[in-house]
């Protein structure tokens, strides 16, 4: 690559460069992203539950939930397991108020709820503002380059958190970042 | 309780004498909704639930008088912090405590809730205890005396 300093003249270069988008692996770390995971594990799933960082094979039957975030760094957290995991963790999370039968919108719920908690917590690491999307459960949104994957184990059973970066894809609030917002 | 010993009832500092401490949980997540309600009930709250912060408003201008509003951030139709304006606007609600319970976990977000009006913020996630400490802090934690 052409020194950035070479100092001569303007041939957009350096703009150009300074825009290109940031890369979710020079913003946060794999230890990092496990250690928000697992804190939320504690805190939600139980005390006592531990991820172990062990990549395994998803099953076919793989659901995913996912949150966008919107600002500096755009692109999606993405918790994704197998159908019978994110039933268990549903149960988990609601503990003694689950109720007798759990629906698929309460595992849905769920698992939407998760990723909520990983993908906040994950965007407060990264660089802002930014703005959380809403949770979404179902098939991931498909990942481009920029990718962090983290591989766990929970109980014997894989599951995956995904930080994938959006280079324009993501569609609804690109021109509105702080829709959420309301004036002090 | 043993029998023949007397019921304990509830007191709350703010709210001296009254036998029932309200709720209102506002998640657009019905198992966020089910976890918070929860905790209040084991503590000794009577709870009622909204979906979203219009929801939310619903609730109150029909008459339910919470003593402490719980209300998640990101929501759909209307969020949290919408809410928590609204809410403060009103005159009539004044009186109402309110908690964010979310997963915006940023300085600058707690700064604006804090400053629209919330009174307290509880970070996703927590656990019951970190609900019950803030409650106490808030004066809010409902406690068994004996009459």
């Amino acid at each position: 690559m052409t020194s950035l300093a070479s100092g001569y003249g303007d041939t957009g270069e350096r703009r150009r460069t300074e825009d290109a988008p940031l890369e979710i692996t020079a913003l946060i770390d794999e230890e990092t992203v496990q250690s928000i995971v697992q804190e939320a594990w504690s805190a939600l799933i139980g005390e006592d539950e531990f991820l172990v960082p062990l990549p395994g094979g998803l099953p076919d039957d793989a659901v995913s939930s996912w949150v966008e975030v919107l600002g500096p760094w755009t692109g999606a957290v993405v918790l994704t397991c197998g159908r019978t995991t994110a039933e268990e963790l549903s149960r988990c999370l609601l503990a003694e108020h689950a109720p007798p039968v759990l629906d698929a919108e309460d595992v849905a719920d769920g698992l939407g709820e998760l990723a909520n908690v990983v993908g906040g917590n994950v965007k407060a690491v990264l660089p802002g503002p930014s703005v959380l999307g809403l949770p979404e459960v179902g098939s991931a949104p498909a990942a481009g380059p920029d990718v962090l994957r983290v591989d766990l184990l929970w109980r014997g059973r894989s599951l995956t958190i995904t930080l994938q970066g959006s280079a324009g894809a993501l569609t609804g609030h690109q021109n509105d970042p702080h829709k959420n917002e309301v004036p002090l | 309780m043993g029998a023949g010993r007397r019921r304990p009832q509830l007191r709350l500092p703010p709210a001296e004498g009254k036998l029932n401490v309200r709720a209102l949980v506002i998640d657009d997540s019905r198992v966020m909704r089910r976890i918070v309600a929860g905790i209040l009930e084991d503590l000794g709250y009577e709870v009622q639930q909204a979906g979203h912060g219009r929801e939310g408003l619903d609730v109150l201008e029909g008459g339910y008088e919470p003593d402490l509003v719980c209300v998640d951030w990101n929501m759909p139709v209307m969020d949290g912090l919408q809410f928590v304006s609204a809410v403060r606007s009103n005159p009539a609600w004044r009186q109402v405590t309110l908690m964010m319970v979310t997963s915006e976990s940023e300085h600058g977000q707690i700064v604006r809730a804090l400053a629209a009006g919330a009174h307290e913020y509880v970070i996703k996630p927590f656990t019951a205890d970190a609900i019950r400490d803030k409650l106490a802090l808030l004066g809010l934690l409902p406690q068994e005396v004996s009459l």
